[in-house]
């Protein structure tokens, strides 16, 4: 990092220190595993107007996984406009998304840069995809919004090494948390929507045994599962049924596609219920 | 979520509102599958349509048969969630603009209000030197009509060019409404093509909007 002019941290992780004692005895040798049902998710706060600058904002905050030194997902969301586009873009009949998503250098195990690296503009190009197909887009010619998304904490096991996991699948964890913080932002900030779009994850996981079967679970939370074998994370309009995006990846047994289908139709089934708590949530904010 | 939506008060983006056939849509709705949906967070509103006034002794032409204007409108609006919302300038708006630059082709603006709501962002318009007046439109010149800081009350034509809306003055009541002299006072109408300083007296021309 050749960034001079900011105080940079250490680059690489960074662990606060932790003093020996007998509940971290335990919490070492335990591994944590899924309390949760298969098909249920995690209990999340969502709210909206939060930062009054912009024109529309919400914040999302997904409880930890009930495990101590486990960090659960925070993320803020801000939209600026519709406003006019820069002078030398082309007429555009509709509006013009842009959107960003940053993680804040401290969000994450490894230390992240101020700059966007190529991972954030991977889920910045997701959300765009996600938002485009809920967004109403001709109601707003000649103009561009701002989607800015900020990842306070990442979804991240402290004590599990950086080494282990693919970071892929906390991409996905973040990105769904991204889709629906942003939908209720964009609602917050009056730009018309054909639905409110929730994003969802599902997971292909296998337990640490030999002959354990794989199975289904939605919101996965890496470090509670021995292996992820494939996962997907859609973005899903409810009240139409369709789906804006879908982010696939991972090793799929070839032999079974109806497991595809499952895995998406798990997807769907997460997406729903964020959806619910984005619902309730926007029904609140009118006083 | 899709129950009948006209009673509760409060609509989200995608909720149900009723069926096409039985509203109109209004603002911050769309439809979808002949069904109406609210586009919008906000509070649901139903306006009755004009009743017409009395009934018409004589038929003098002949009219289409059933309007479809008798369906009540269904609007969704922010009223209640938030004050602020960005509008923009339609085609047929009337909005309130301050001229920033004068060419000898056209004028460039900037947008201030809209209809009755005072714009956050900075939107550019053109009146272009046809557009200044209806008639005598070949002698029109620009630096005769307006001038740097002037305020001019104009009417949206054409949402324009990538960079500006296109405005027109081209009515009585439209043109400059405020203006100050080159000794920097601010002057009064006196006719539909001049404003005069209060004090030095001397007149200057400019394309005059006719007071309400």
């Amino acid at each position: 990092m050749a960034d001079r002019r900011r105080v940079n941290g250490p680059v690489g992780a960074t662990i606060p220190p932790v003093f020996e004692d007998e509940d971290v005895q335990v919490q070492a040798t335990q591994r944590t595993t899924r309390s949760r049902a298969p098909n249920g998710i995690r209990k999340m706060y969502l709210k909206t107007g939060v930062t009054p600058s912009a024109s529309g904002s919400a914040y999302l905050e997904i409880e930890t996984s009930g495990k101590d030194g486990v960090s659960g997902l925070k993320l803020s969301c801000t939209v600026h406009g519709p406003r006019s586009l820069p002078r030398l873009s082309p007429f555009s009949p509709h509006i013009i998304l842009s959107t960003h998503v940053k993680f804040a250098p401290f969000a994450t195990k490894q230390r992240r840069g101020y700059l966007r690296d190529p991972s954030e503009r991977d889920l910045g190009t997701h959300l765009e995809a996600a938002l485009r197909g809920a967004i109403i887009a001709d109601r707003w010619p000649k103009s561009g919004v701002d989607i800015i998304i900020s990842i306070i904490e990442g979804d991240q096991g402290r004590e599990t090494s950086g080494a282990q996991g693919d970071d892929t699948w906390d991409m996905m964890n973040a990105l769904s948390g991204c889709i629906t913080v942003a939908s209720a932002a964009l609602a917050d900030a009056g730009i018309d929507c054909v639905d409110t779009v929730a994003g969802g994850v599902a997971a292909l996981v296998r337990g640490s045994g030999e002959n354990d079967t794989a199975r289904i679970v939605i919101d996965p939370i890496p470090s509670e599962h021995e292996r992820i074998e494939a996962a997907c994370c859609i973005a899903y309009l409810p009240a139409r049924d369709e789906i804006t995006n879908l982010w696939f990846k991972g090793d799929m047994p070839d032999h079974d596609m109806g497991i595809y289908s499952e895995l998406v139709q798990q997807g769907i089934q997460a997406s729903k219920l964020a959806n619910r708590v984005l619902v309730e949530s926007l029904g609140e904010t009118v006083k | 979520m899709a129950t009948s939506a006209p009673q509760t008060a409060l609509a989200i983006p995608g909720q149900l509102l009723g069926s096409a056939s039985k509203y109109q849509p209004g603002p911050g709705t769309h439809i979808h599958e002949s069904n109406l949906y609210s586009s919008l967070l906000g509070a649901v509103h139903v306006v009755q349509p004009a009743k017409a006034p009395g009934p018409v002794k004589r038929l003098t032409k002949i009219t289409p048969a059933a309007s479809p204007a008798e369906l009540p409108t269904i609007s969704v609006s922010r009223s209640g969630v938030s004050e602020k919302r960005e509008i923009l300038p339609e085609v047929g708006n009337t909005v309130l603009c301050r001229v920033v630059r004068i060419m000898p082709r056209q004028a460039v603006v900037a947008i201030l209000i809209c209809g009755d709501t005072v714009l956050d962002a900075e939107w550019q318009g053109l009146i272009r030197v046809q557009d200044v007046r209806a008639t005598e439109k070949d002698r029109v010149k620009i630096y005769e009509s307006f001038r740097p800081g002037d305020i001019v009350r104009a009417e949206v034509i054409s949402l324009g060019d990538q960079a500006s809306y296109y405005l027109s003055t081209a009515r009585n009541e439209l043109g400059v409404i405020m203006a100050t002299s080159e000794a920097g006072n601010t002057m009064y109408p006196v006719s539909w093509k001049e404003y005069r300083d209060p004090e030095t007296g001397l007149g200057e021309p400019r394309k005059v909007a006719k007071p309400y």
